[in-house]
Protein backbone atom coordinates (compact mmCIF):
# COMPACT_ATOMS: atom_id res chain seq x y z
CA UNK A 1 0.00 0.00 0.00
CA UNK A 2 2.84 2.35 0.68
CA UNK A 3 4.34 1.81 -2.73
CA UNK A 4 2.21 4.24 -4.77
CA UNK A 5 2.61 6.84 -2.10
CA UNK A 6 6.36 6.49 -2.04
CA UNK A 7 6.62 6.67 -5.79
CA UNK A 8 4.57 9.85 -5.77
CA UNK A 9 7.04 11.45 -3.39
CA UNK A 10 9.89 10.22 -5.52
CA UNK A 11 8.25 11.70 -8.60
CA UNK A 12 7.76 15.04 -6.99
CA UNK A 13 11.38 15.15 -5.91
CA UNK A 14 12.44 14.14 -9.39
CA UNK A 15 10.30 16.80 -11.02
CA UNK A 16 11.86 19.55 -8.95
CA UNK A 17 15.30 18.30 -9.79
CA UNK A 18 14.39 17.25 -13.32
CA UNK A 19 14.22 20.68 -14.89
CA UNK A 20 17.99 20.76 -14.78
CA UNK A 21 18.41 18.19 -17.54
CA UNK A 22 15.93 20.07 -19.74
CA UNK A 23 17.90 23.25 -19.23
CA UNK A 24 20.97 21.44 -20.47
CA UNK A 25 18.99 20.26 -23.49
CA UNK A 26 17.94 23.81 -24.27
CA UNK A 27 21.28 25.47 -23.71
CA UNK A 28 23.28 24.64 -26.88
CA UNK A 29 20.52 25.68 -29.27
CA UNK A 30 19.74 28.85 -27.36
CA UNK A 31 23.39 29.83 -27.09
CA UNK A 32 23.89 29.15 -30.79
CA UNK A 33 20.89 31.29 -31.74
CA UNK A 34 21.91 34.09 -29.40
CA UNK A 35 25.48 34.05 -30.62
CA UNK A 36 24.77 33.91 -34.31
CA UNK A 37 21.41 35.58 -34.67
CA UNK A 38 20.73 38.04 -31.87
CA UNK A 39 24.35 39.20 -31.82
CA UNK A 40 24.37 39.65 -35.58
CA UNK A 41 21.13 41.63 -35.54
CA UNK A 42 22.60 43.89 -32.86
CA UNK A 43 25.67 44.30 -35.04
CA UNK A 44 23.45 45.59 -37.86
CA UNK A 45 21.96 48.15 -35.47
CA UNK A 46 25.42 49.24 -34.31
CA UNK A 47 26.78 49.52 -37.82
CA UNK A 48 23.81 51.65 -38.87
CA UNK A 49 25.35 54.45 -36.84
CA UNK A 50 28.88 53.59 -37.95
CA UNK A 51 31.02 55.24 -40.59
CA UNK A 52 33.28 54.23 -43.42
CA UNK A 53 36.95 55.06 -43.73
CA UNK A 54 38.48 56.51 -46.87
CA UNK A 55 38.77 53.03 -48.42
CA UNK A 56 35.08 52.37 -47.87
CA UNK A 57 35.65 49.87 -45.06
CA UNK A 58 33.06 50.01 -42.29
CA UNK A 59 34.18 51.54 -39.00
CA UNK A 60 32.36 51.59 -35.70
CA UNK A 61 31.49 54.95 -34.31
CA UNK A 62 28.57 57.18 -33.64
CA UNK A 63 27.56 58.99 -36.73
CA UNK A 64 24.02 59.69 -37.78
CA UNK A 65 24.79 60.43 -41.43
CA UNK A 66 23.48 57.05 -42.63
CA UNK A 67 20.27 57.48 -40.67
CA UNK A 68 19.94 61.01 -42.00
CA UNK A 69 20.54 59.75 -45.54
CA UNK A 70 17.36 57.69 -45.23
CA UNK A 71 15.30 60.87 -45.41
CA UNK A 72 16.58 61.36 -48.95
CA UNK A 73 13.48 61.41 -51.17
CA UNK A 74 15.08 58.75 -53.41
CA UNK A 75 15.01 56.30 -50.48
CA UNK A 76 11.62 57.22 -49.12
CA UNK A 77 10.25 56.77 -52.63
CA UNK A 78 11.64 53.23 -52.74
CA UNK A 79 10.27 52.53 -49.27
CA UNK A 80 6.83 53.77 -50.26
CA UNK A 81 6.96 51.72 -53.45
CA UNK A 82 7.95 48.60 -51.49
CA UNK A 83 5.08 49.22 -49.09
CA UNK A 84 2.68 49.73 -51.98
CA UNK A 85 3.79 46.58 -53.80
CA UNK A 86 3.68 44.52 -50.61
CA UNK A 87 0.23 45.74 -49.59
CA UNK A 88 -1.06 45.14 -53.11
CA UNK A 89 0.50 41.67 -53.03
CA UNK A 90 -1.26 40.96 -49.73
CA UNK A 91 -4.62 42.08 -51.12
CA UNK A 92 -4.27 40.06 -54.33
CA UNK A 93 -3.12 37.01 -52.37
CA UNK A 94 -6.17 37.30 -50.12
CA UNK A 95 -8.55 37.68 -53.06
CA UNK A 96 -6.98 34.76 -54.93
CA UNK A 97 -6.32 32.48 -51.98
CA UNK A 98 -9.73 32.80 -50.37
CA UNK A 99 -11.77 31.13 -53.13
CA UNK A 100 -9.08 28.48 -53.54
CA UNK A 101 -8.96 27.66 -49.83
CA UNK A 102 -12.76 27.82 -49.68
CA UNK A 103 -13.24 25.42 -52.57
CA UNK A 104 -10.72 22.95 -51.17
CA UNK A 105 -11.88 23.12 -47.55
CA UNK A 106 -15.63 22.99 -48.20
CA UNK A 107 -15.91 21.18 -51.50
CA UNK A 108 -12.66 19.24 -51.72
CA UNK A 109 -14.19 16.03 -50.40
CA UNK A 110 -11.66 13.25 -50.24
CA UNK A 111 -9.23 15.13 -52.49
CA UNK A 112 -8.69 17.84 -49.84
CA UNK A 113 -5.28 16.67 -48.68
CA UNK A 114 -4.11 15.88 -52.19
CA UNK A 115 -5.09 19.34 -53.37
CA UNK A 116 -3.36 21.13 -50.50
CA UNK A 117 -0.29 18.99 -51.07
CA UNK A 118 -0.42 19.95 -54.75
CA UNK A 119 -0.17 23.59 -53.66
CA UNK A 120 2.43 23.18 -50.91
CA UNK A 121 4.83 20.83 -52.70
CA UNK A 122 5.73 23.09 -55.65
CA UNK A 123 6.18 25.88 -53.13
CA UNK A 124 9.08 23.98 -51.63
CA UNK A 125 10.69 23.73 -55.04
CA UNK A 126 13.51 26.17 -55.66
CA UNK A 127 12.28 29.75 -55.40
CA UNK A 128 14.63 31.01 -58.12
CA UNK A 129 13.66 28.34 -60.61
CA UNK A 130 9.97 29.02 -59.98
CA UNK A 131 10.45 32.76 -60.40
CA UNK A 132 12.48 32.20 -63.53
CA UNK A 133 9.72 30.01 -64.99
CA UNK A 134 7.15 32.64 -64.03
CA UNK A 135 9.17 35.34 -65.78
CA UNK A 136 9.21 33.20 -68.94
CA UNK A 137 5.42 32.78 -68.68
CA UNK A 138 4.91 36.52 -68.26
CA UNK A 139 7.42 37.55 -70.93
CA UNK A 140 6.29 39.57 -73.95
CA UNK A 141 5.92 36.55 -76.19
CA UNK A 142 5.27 34.08 -73.39
CA UNK A 143 2.19 31.84 -73.22
CA UNK A 144 0.13 34.11 -70.98
CA UNK A 145 0.28 37.27 -73.07
CA UNK A 146 -0.14 35.19 -76.24
CA UNK A 147 -3.34 33.69 -74.86
CA UNK A 148 -4.59 37.10 -73.70
CA UNK A 149 -3.89 38.54 -77.15
CA UNK A 150 -5.75 35.67 -78.78
CA UNK A 151 -8.92 36.34 -76.81
CA UNK A 152 -8.51 40.08 -77.32
CA UNK A 153 -7.77 41.03 -73.72
CA UNK A 154 -4.35 42.40 -74.61
CA UNK A 155 -2.89 44.14 -77.63
CA UNK A 156 0.61 43.96 -79.03
CA UNK A 157 1.76 46.76 -76.73
CA UNK A 158 0.66 45.13 -73.48
CA UNK A 159 3.54 44.15 -71.25
CA UNK A 160 3.80 42.61 -67.83
CA UNK A 161 7.52 42.08 -67.49
CA UNK A 162 9.51 45.19 -66.56
CA UNK A 163 6.48 46.87 -65.05
CA UNK A 164 5.21 47.20 -61.51
CA UNK A 165 2.52 44.66 -62.36
CA UNK A 166 5.26 42.16 -63.14
CA UNK A 167 6.92 42.70 -59.76
CA UNK A 168 3.63 42.27 -57.91
CA UNK A 169 2.84 39.19 -60.00
CA UNK A 170 6.19 37.76 -58.97
CA UNK A 171 5.59 38.47 -55.28
CA UNK A 172 2.11 36.95 -55.45
CA UNK A 173 3.42 33.84 -57.16
CA UNK A 174 6.24 33.56 -54.65
CA UNK A 175 4.25 33.86 -51.44
CA UNK A 176 0.57 33.09 -52.10
CA UNK A 177 0.95 29.74 -50.38
CA UNK A 178 1.50 31.54 -47.05
CA UNK A 179 -2.02 32.90 -47.43
CA UNK A 180 -3.63 29.65 -48.52
CA UNK A 181 -2.40 27.57 -45.59
CA UNK A 182 -3.81 29.66 -42.69
CA UNK A 183 -7.01 30.37 -44.62
CA UNK A 184 -7.45 26.69 -45.34
CA UNK A 185 -6.85 25.86 -41.68
CA UNK A 186 -9.46 28.45 -40.62
CA UNK A 187 -12.02 27.30 -43.19
CA UNK A 188 -11.46 23.67 -42.23
CA UNK A 189 -12.27 24.51 -38.62
CA UNK A 190 -15.32 26.50 -39.68
CA UNK A 191 -18.59 24.91 -38.62
CA UNK A 192 -20.53 24.37 -41.85
CA UNK A 193 -23.82 24.54 -39.95
CA UNK A 194 -23.06 28.24 -39.43
CA UNK A 195 -23.27 28.78 -43.18
CA UNK A 196 -26.44 26.69 -43.31
CA UNK A 197 -27.90 28.72 -40.48
CA UNK A 198 -27.14 31.87 -42.45
CA UNK A 199 -28.98 30.42 -45.42
CA UNK A 200 -31.88 29.25 -43.28
CA UNK A 201 -32.26 32.79 -42.04
CA UNK A 202 -32.74 33.78 -45.67
CA UNK A 203 -29.32 35.28 -46.15
CA UNK A 204 -28.33 35.10 -49.80
CA UNK A 205 -25.04 33.42 -50.67
CA UNK A 206 -23.26 36.78 -50.75
CA UNK A 207 -24.73 38.06 -47.50
CA UNK A 208 -24.01 34.77 -45.78
CA UNK A 209 -20.45 34.93 -47.03
CA UNK A 210 -19.81 38.48 -45.86
CA UNK A 211 -21.64 38.23 -42.53
CA UNK A 212 -20.90 34.63 -41.54
CA UNK A 213 -18.02 32.96 -43.38
CA UNK A 214 -15.65 35.88 -43.69
CA UNK A 215 -15.85 37.07 -40.04
CA UNK A 216 -15.43 33.50 -38.81
CA UNK A 217 -12.17 33.14 -40.74
CA UNK A 218 -10.84 36.62 -39.99
CA UNK A 219 -7.95 35.34 -37.89
CA UNK A 220 -6.76 33.03 -40.64
CA UNK A 221 -6.84 35.93 -43.07
CA UNK A 222 -4.91 38.18 -40.65
CA UNK A 223 -2.24 35.51 -40.16
CA UNK A 224 -1.99 35.08 -43.91
CA UNK A 225 -1.61 38.82 -44.47
CA UNK A 226 1.34 38.96 -42.04
CA UNK A 227 2.93 35.82 -43.49
CA UNK A 228 2.77 37.30 -47.00
CA UNK A 229 3.73 40.83 -46.02
CA UNK A 230 6.96 39.81 -44.22
CA UNK A 231 8.72 38.07 -47.10
CA UNK A 232 7.23 40.40 -49.73
CA UNK A 233 8.76 43.47 -48.05
CA UNK A 234 12.19 41.83 -47.90
CA UNK A 235 12.18 40.35 -51.39
CA UNK A 236 14.63 41.51 -54.02
CA UNK A 237 14.47 38.71 -56.57
CA UNK A 238 11.04 39.57 -57.93
CA UNK A 239 11.91 43.21 -58.57
CA UNK A 240 15.12 42.08 -60.24
CA UNK A 241 13.62 39.45 -62.53
CA UNK A 242 10.21 40.97 -63.22
CA UNK A 243 10.85 44.69 -62.93
CA UNK A 244 13.20 47.24 -64.36
CA UNK A 245 15.31 49.94 -62.73
CA UNK A 246 12.16 51.95 -61.98
CA UNK A 247 10.64 49.15 -59.91
CA UNK A 248 13.39 48.49 -57.37
CA UNK A 249 12.34 47.69 -53.82
CA UNK A 250 14.06 48.21 -50.50
CA UNK A 251 15.59 44.73 -50.71
CA UNK A 252 17.35 45.72 -53.93
CA UNK A 253 18.73 48.84 -52.24
CA UNK A 254 20.08 46.79 -49.34
CA UNK A 255 21.61 44.27 -51.70
CA UNK A 256 23.17 47.08 -53.70
CA UNK A 257 24.70 48.77 -50.64
CA UNK A 258 26.32 45.53 -49.51
CA UNK A 259 27.52 44.24 -52.87
CA UNK A 260 27.95 46.84 -55.56
CA UNK A 261 27.79 50.07 -53.58
CA UNK A 262 29.92 48.88 -50.66
CA UNK A 263 28.36 51.31 -48.21
CA UNK A 264 27.71 49.02 -45.28
CA UNK A 265 26.55 51.60 -42.74
CA UNK A 266 23.94 52.84 -45.18
CA UNK A 267 22.95 49.25 -45.98
CA UNK A 268 22.61 48.56 -42.25
CA UNK A 269 20.50 51.68 -41.79
CA UNK A 270 18.23 50.55 -44.64
CA UNK A 271 17.99 47.09 -43.06
CA UNK A 272 17.01 48.66 -39.73
CA UNK A 273 14.36 50.74 -41.50
CA UNK A 274 12.96 47.58 -43.09
CA UNK A 275 12.90 45.84 -39.70
CA UNK A 276 11.14 48.85 -38.17
CA UNK A 277 8.38 48.78 -40.80
CA UNK A 278 7.89 45.05 -40.28
CA UNK A 279 7.90 45.44 -36.51
CA UNK A 280 5.12 48.02 -36.75
CA UNK A 281 3.16 45.61 -38.93
CA UNK A 282 3.71 42.74 -36.49
CA UNK A 283 2.66 44.84 -33.50
CA UNK A 284 -0.49 45.90 -35.32
CA UNK A 285 -1.27 42.25 -36.03
CA UNK A 286 -0.62 41.20 -32.42
CA UNK A 287 -2.85 43.97 -31.06
CA UNK A 288 -5.57 42.96 -33.48
CA UNK A 289 -5.46 39.29 -32.48
CA UNK A 290 -5.30 40.18 -28.80
CA UNK A 291 -8.43 42.30 -29.21
CA UNK A 292 -10.11 39.46 -31.09
CA UNK A 293 -9.25 37.03 -28.35
CA UNK A 294 -10.59 39.37 -25.69
CA UNK A 295 -13.83 39.74 -27.64
CA UNK A 296 -14.12 36.00 -28.06
CA UNK A 297 -13.71 35.50 -24.32
CA UNK A 298 -16.45 37.96 -23.52
CA UNK B 1 -46.95 0.16 -52.43
CA UNK B 2 -47.04 2.53 -55.29
CA UNK B 3 -50.36 1.11 -56.37
CA UNK B 4 -51.89 1.81 -52.99
CA UNK B 5 -50.66 5.33 -52.79
CA UNK B 6 -53.23 7.92 -53.67
CA UNK B 7 -52.23 10.50 -56.26
CA UNK B 8 -52.52 13.36 -53.79
CA UNK B 9 -50.11 11.99 -51.19
CA UNK B 10 -47.69 10.99 -53.91
CA UNK B 11 -47.67 14.52 -55.22
CA UNK B 12 -47.23 15.88 -51.71
CA UNK B 13 -44.20 13.70 -50.92
CA UNK B 14 -42.73 14.49 -54.30
CA UNK B 15 -43.13 18.17 -53.60
CA UNK B 16 -41.56 17.78 -50.17
CA UNK B 17 -38.72 15.75 -51.58
CA UNK B 18 -38.04 18.25 -54.31
CA UNK B 19 -38.14 21.02 -51.73
CA UNK B 20 -35.54 19.32 -49.57
CA UNK B 21 -33.54 18.58 -52.66
CA UNK B 22 -33.67 22.21 -53.65
CA UNK B 23 -32.58 23.30 -50.20
CA UNK B 24 -29.77 20.82 -49.98
CA UNK B 25 -28.83 21.72 -53.51
CA UNK B 26 -28.47 25.32 -52.45
CA UNK B 27 -26.25 24.56 -49.49
CA UNK B 28 -24.22 22.02 -51.43
CA UNK B 29 -23.95 23.98 -54.61
CA UNK B 30 -20.40 24.44 -55.70
CA UNK B 31 -19.73 28.14 -55.86
CA UNK B 32 -18.98 28.51 -59.54
CA UNK B 33 -16.84 31.64 -59.18
CA UNK B 34 -14.66 30.12 -56.45
CA UNK B 35 -14.30 26.95 -58.47
CA UNK B 36 -13.16 28.75 -61.59
CA UNK B 37 -10.67 30.81 -59.57
CA UNK B 38 -9.32 27.56 -58.15
CA UNK B 39 -8.92 25.99 -61.59
CA UNK B 40 -7.19 29.11 -62.91
CA UNK B 41 -4.98 29.20 -59.81
CA UNK B 42 -3.78 25.64 -60.31
CA UNK B 43 -3.14 26.32 -63.99
CA UNK B 44 -1.02 29.39 -63.23
CA UNK B 45 0.74 27.62 -60.34
CA UNK B 46 1.98 24.84 -62.58
CA UNK B 47 2.45 26.74 -65.84
CA UNK B 48 5.91 28.18 -64.92
CA UNK B 49 7.09 24.78 -63.71
CA UNK B 50 5.77 23.15 -66.87
CA UNK B 51 7.56 25.73 -69.00
CA UNK B 52 10.90 25.07 -67.28
CA UNK B 53 10.52 21.32 -67.61
CA UNK B 54 9.33 21.45 -71.23
CA UNK B 55 12.07 23.73 -72.49
CA UNK B 56 14.76 21.76 -70.68
CA UNK B 57 14.11 19.11 -73.34
CA UNK B 58 14.14 21.57 -76.24
CA UNK B 59 16.59 21.03 -79.10
CA UNK B 60 17.06 24.76 -79.58
CA UNK B 61 17.96 27.66 -77.34
CA UNK B 62 14.53 29.25 -77.73
CA UNK B 63 12.25 29.62 -74.70
CA UNK B 64 9.14 30.24 -76.81
CA UNK B 65 9.26 27.63 -79.58
CA UNK B 66 9.59 23.95 -78.80
CA UNK B 67 11.47 22.40 -81.72
CA UNK B 68 11.90 18.85 -80.64
CA UNK B 69 13.00 16.57 -77.87
CA UNK B 70 16.63 16.33 -76.89
CA UNK B 71 18.76 15.81 -73.81
CA UNK B 72 21.27 18.36 -75.03
CA UNK B 73 20.98 20.70 -72.03
CA UNK B 74 21.24 17.87 -69.55
CA UNK B 75 24.43 16.74 -71.25
CA UNK B 76 25.67 20.31 -71.14
CA UNK B 77 24.96 20.42 -67.41
CA UNK B 78 26.77 17.18 -66.64
CA UNK B 79 29.79 18.34 -68.61
CA UNK B 80 29.87 21.72 -66.90
CA UNK B 81 32.51 21.32 -64.20
CA UNK B 82 31.59 24.59 -62.47
CA UNK B 83 27.93 23.61 -62.09
CA UNK B 84 28.79 20.09 -60.99
CA UNK B 85 31.17 21.35 -58.30
CA UNK B 86 28.42 23.79 -57.19
CA UNK B 87 26.05 20.86 -56.92
CA UNK B 88 28.56 19.08 -54.68
CA UNK B 89 28.97 22.21 -52.54
CA UNK B 90 25.19 22.54 -52.14
CA UNK B 91 24.86 18.90 -51.15
CA UNK B 92 27.64 19.24 -48.57
CA UNK B 93 26.09 22.40 -47.11
CA UNK B 94 22.65 20.81 -46.90
CA UNK B 95 24.01 17.70 -45.21
CA UNK B 96 25.97 19.60 -42.56
CA UNK B 97 23.14 22.06 -41.94
CA UNK B 98 20.67 19.20 -41.66
CA UNK B 99 22.69 17.28 -39.06
CA UNK B 100 23.62 20.38 -37.07
CA UNK B 101 20.20 21.97 -36.96
CA UNK B 102 18.35 18.72 -36.23
CA UNK B 103 20.65 17.95 -33.28
CA UNK B 104 20.43 21.45 -31.81
CA UNK B 105 16.77 21.94 -32.70
CA UNK B 106 15.56 18.60 -31.36
CA UNK B 107 17.30 19.18 -28.03
CA UNK B 108 15.87 22.70 -27.93
CA UNK B 109 12.35 21.42 -28.66
CA UNK B 110 12.58 18.83 -25.87
CA UNK B 111 13.87 21.42 -23.45
CA UNK B 112 11.29 24.04 -24.40
CA UNK B 113 8.35 21.71 -23.88
CA UNK B 114 9.53 20.21 -20.60
CA UNK B 115 11.22 23.17 -18.97
CA UNK B 116 8.97 25.90 -17.65
CA UNK B 117 11.62 28.24 -16.30
CA UNK B 118 12.34 31.80 -17.29
CA UNK B 119 15.20 30.62 -19.51
CA UNK B 120 12.64 28.50 -21.29
CA UNK B 121 10.45 31.43 -22.21
CA UNK B 122 13.45 33.48 -23.32
CA UNK B 123 14.65 30.59 -25.48
CA UNK B 124 11.16 30.30 -26.95
CA UNK B 125 11.27 33.94 -28.00
CA UNK B 126 14.81 33.77 -29.40
CA UNK B 127 13.81 30.75 -31.45
CA UNK B 128 10.95 32.66 -33.07
CA UNK B 129 13.15 35.53 -34.31
CA UNK B 130 14.22 33.94 -37.63
CA UNK B 131 10.60 33.12 -38.46
CA UNK B 132 9.52 36.75 -38.27
CA UNK B 133 12.64 38.24 -39.85
CA UNK B 134 12.87 38.43 -43.63
CA UNK B 135 15.72 36.37 -45.02
CA UNK B 136 17.49 39.40 -46.41
CA UNK B 137 17.87 40.78 -42.87
CA UNK B 138 19.21 37.49 -41.53
CA UNK B 139 21.52 37.32 -44.54
CA UNK B 140 22.90 40.82 -44.04
CA UNK B 141 23.26 40.26 -40.31
CA UNK B 142 25.11 36.94 -40.70
CA UNK B 143 27.44 38.42 -43.27
CA UNK B 144 28.27 41.36 -40.98
CA UNK B 145 28.87 39.01 -38.06
CA UNK B 146 31.25 36.78 -40.01
CA UNK B 147 33.11 39.77 -41.40
CA UNK B 148 33.18 41.33 -37.93
CA UNK B 149 34.69 38.16 -36.50
CA UNK B 150 37.34 38.34 -39.21
CA UNK B 151 36.16 35.17 -40.96
CA UNK B 152 36.53 34.80 -44.71
CA UNK B 153 33.19 34.03 -46.33
CA UNK B 154 33.23 30.43 -47.54
CA UNK B 155 31.22 27.24 -47.60
CA UNK B 156 31.68 27.02 -43.83
CA UNK B 157 30.01 30.38 -43.21
CA UNK B 158 27.05 29.30 -45.36
CA UNK B 159 26.78 26.15 -43.25
CA UNK B 160 26.83 28.13 -40.00
CA UNK B 161 24.11 30.55 -41.06
CA UNK B 162 21.95 27.81 -42.58
CA UNK B 163 22.13 25.91 -39.28
CA UNK B 164 21.09 29.05 -37.39
CA UNK B 165 18.12 29.55 -39.65
CA UNK B 166 17.02 25.91 -39.74
CA UNK B 167 17.05 25.40 -35.96
CA UNK B 168 13.81 27.37 -35.75
CA UNK B 169 12.05 25.16 -38.28
CA UNK B 170 13.21 21.98 -36.55
CA UNK B 171 12.12 23.31 -33.17
CA UNK B 172 8.70 24.43 -34.38
CA UNK B 173 8.01 21.11 -36.09
CA UNK B 174 9.30 18.93 -33.25
CA UNK B 175 7.84 20.98 -30.43
CA UNK B 176 4.24 20.08 -31.23
CA UNK B 177 5.26 16.44 -31.52
CA UNK B 178 7.07 16.46 -28.16
CA UNK B 179 4.12 18.23 -26.56
CA UNK B 180 1.88 15.41 -27.78
CA UNK B 181 3.97 12.82 -25.92
CA UNK B 182 2.85 11.81 -22.48
CA UNK B 183 5.54 12.65 -19.90
CA UNK B 184 4.02 10.05 -17.58
CA UNK B 185 5.54 7.33 -19.76
CA UNK B 186 8.99 8.71 -18.97
CA UNK B 187 8.07 8.84 -15.29
CA UNK B 188 6.97 5.22 -15.50
CA UNK B 189 10.32 4.26 -17.00
CA UNK B 190 12.06 5.96 -14.10
CA UNK B 191 9.79 4.23 -11.59
CA UNK B 192 11.01 1.02 -13.17
CA UNK B 193 14.58 2.03 -12.39
CA UNK B 194 15.74 3.98 -15.42
CA UNK B 195 17.76 7.12 -14.89
CA UNK B 196 16.39 10.35 -16.38
CA UNK B 197 18.83 10.14 -19.28
CA UNK B 198 18.00 6.49 -19.93
CA UNK B 199 14.31 7.34 -19.92
CA UNK B 200 14.86 10.06 -22.51
CA UNK B 201 17.09 7.86 -24.64
CA UNK B 202 15.02 4.69 -24.48
CA UNK B 203 11.49 6.06 -24.29
CA UNK B 204 11.18 9.61 -25.62
CA UNK B 205 13.72 9.63 -28.44
CA UNK B 206 12.42 6.48 -30.18
CA UNK B 207 8.95 8.02 -30.20
CA UNK B 208 10.37 11.04 -32.01
CA UNK B 209 12.24 9.09 -34.69
CA UNK B 210 9.64 9.36 -37.51
CA UNK B 211 9.16 13.09 -37.06
CA UNK B 212 12.91 13.68 -36.75
CA UNK B 213 13.57 11.77 -39.97
CA UNK B 214 10.83 13.58 -41.87
CA UNK B 215 12.01 16.89 -40.50
CA UNK B 216 15.61 16.14 -41.53
CA UNK B 217 14.58 15.46 -45.10
CA UNK B 218 12.57 18.67 -45.12
CA UNK B 219 15.50 20.73 -43.79
CA UNK B 220 17.82 19.16 -46.34
CA UNK B 221 15.48 20.25 -49.14
CA UNK B 222 14.96 23.73 -47.67
CA UNK B 223 18.69 24.38 -47.26
CA UNK B 224 19.48 22.96 -50.69
CA UNK B 225 16.96 25.31 -52.28
CA UNK B 226 17.76 28.31 -50.13
CA UNK B 227 19.15 31.23 -52.03
CA UNK B 228 19.09 34.46 -50.01
CA UNK B 229 21.15 33.33 -47.00
CA UNK B 230 23.60 31.47 -49.20
CA UNK B 231 23.95 34.51 -51.44
CA UNK B 232 24.93 36.77 -48.56
CA UNK B 233 27.25 34.37 -46.76
CA UNK B 234 29.02 32.47 -49.53
CA UNK B 235 32.55 33.08 -50.65
CA UNK B 236 33.58 33.51 -54.27
CA UNK B 237 34.55 29.91 -54.92
CA UNK B 238 32.99 27.35 -54.62
CA UNK B 239 29.45 28.73 -54.73
CA UNK B 240 26.27 26.82 -53.90
CA UNK B 241 24.11 25.84 -56.87
CA UNK B 242 21.29 28.29 -56.18
CA UNK B 243 23.71 31.23 -56.12
CA UNK B 244 25.17 29.99 -59.41
CA UNK B 245 21.65 29.78 -60.89
CA UNK B 246 20.94 33.31 -59.72
CA UNK B 247 23.90 34.75 -61.60
CA UNK B 248 23.04 32.69 -64.66
CA UNK B 249 19.44 33.96 -64.67
CA UNK B 250 20.55 37.52 -64.08
CA UNK B 251 23.25 37.69 -66.68
CA UNK B 252 21.76 36.17 -69.79
CA UNK B 253 19.56 33.13 -69.84
CA UNK B 254 21.15 29.83 -70.73
CA UNK B 255 18.95 26.83 -71.48
CA UNK B 256 21.20 24.76 -69.19
CA UNK B 257 19.36 26.51 -66.38
CA UNK B 258 16.15 24.80 -67.50
CA UNK B 259 17.85 21.42 -67.16
CA UNK B 260 19.34 22.27 -63.76
CA UNK B 261 16.01 23.73 -62.69
CA UNK B 262 14.12 20.61 -63.74
CA UNK B 263 16.54 18.39 -61.83
CA UNK B 264 16.24 20.61 -58.74
CA UNK B 265 12.44 20.66 -58.98
CA UNK B 266 12.36 16.89 -59.29
CA UNK B 267 14.81 16.56 -56.40
CA UNK B 268 12.96 18.80 -53.97
CA UNK B 269 9.51 17.51 -54.90
CA UNK B 270 10.83 13.99 -54.34
CA UNK B 271 12.30 14.96 -50.96
CA UNK B 272 9.13 16.70 -49.80
CA UNK B 273 7.05 13.73 -50.86
CA UNK B 274 9.49 11.55 -48.91
CA UNK B 275 9.20 13.81 -45.86
CA UNK B 276 5.42 13.50 -45.96
CA UNK B 277 5.63 9.76 -46.55
CA UNK B 278 8.18 8.77 -43.85
CA UNK B 279 5.78 9.10 -40.88
CA UNK B 280 3.34 6.78 -42.66
CA UNK B 281 6.00 4.07 -42.65
CA UNK B 282 5.87 4.23 -38.88
CA UNK B 283 2.10 4.27 -38.69
CA UNK B 284 -0.13 7.27 -38.69
CA UNK B 285 1.17 9.10 -35.66
CA UNK B 286 3.86 11.72 -35.74
CA UNK B 287 3.26 13.09 -39.20
CA UNK B 288 4.54 16.45 -40.33
CA UNK B 289 2.00 19.12 -39.72
CA UNK B 290 2.75 20.80 -43.01
CA UNK B 291 -0.68 20.54 -44.47
CA UNK B 292 -2.86 21.72 -41.66
CA UNK B 293 -1.38 25.14 -41.17
CA UNK B 294 1.57 26.31 -39.11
Amino acid sequence: MTLPHLSRIRRRARRANGTRIWTWFMLPGTLWMTGFLIASLLLVAVLAVGTTDSLGNPRFGFDLSSIRALTDPAYSQVLLRSLGYSVLTCVICLVVAYPVAYTIALHGGRFKNAMIAAIVVPFFANYLVRMYGWSVVLSDDGPLLKALRDIGLADSGTRILNTGAGVVAGLVYGFVVFMIIPLYAALERLDVSLIEAGRDLYGGPLRTFFFVTLPATRQGAAAGLVLVFLPAMGDFVSAQLMGGPDQIMIGNLIQDKFFQGQNWPLGSALTMMLMLVLLIGMLGYLRRTRKDEAEARR
Amino acid sequence: MTLLRTPTTGAATDAARSRTRRRRGRADRRPRLALSVTVLFFALLYLPIAVVVLFSFNTQKSLTVFDGFSLRWYRAFFHDDVLISSLGTSLRISLVAMVGSVLLGAALALGLVRCRTRLGSVAGLVMLVPLITPEIVTGVASMLLFKGLGMTLSTATVMLSEITFSISYVTVILRSRVAALNPEVEEAAMDLGATRWQAVRLVTLPALVPTVLACSVLIFALVFDDFVLAYFTTGVEPQPLSVRIYSAIRFGVQPTINAVGTLMLAGSIGLIALALFIPRLFGRRGGLDLLSGK
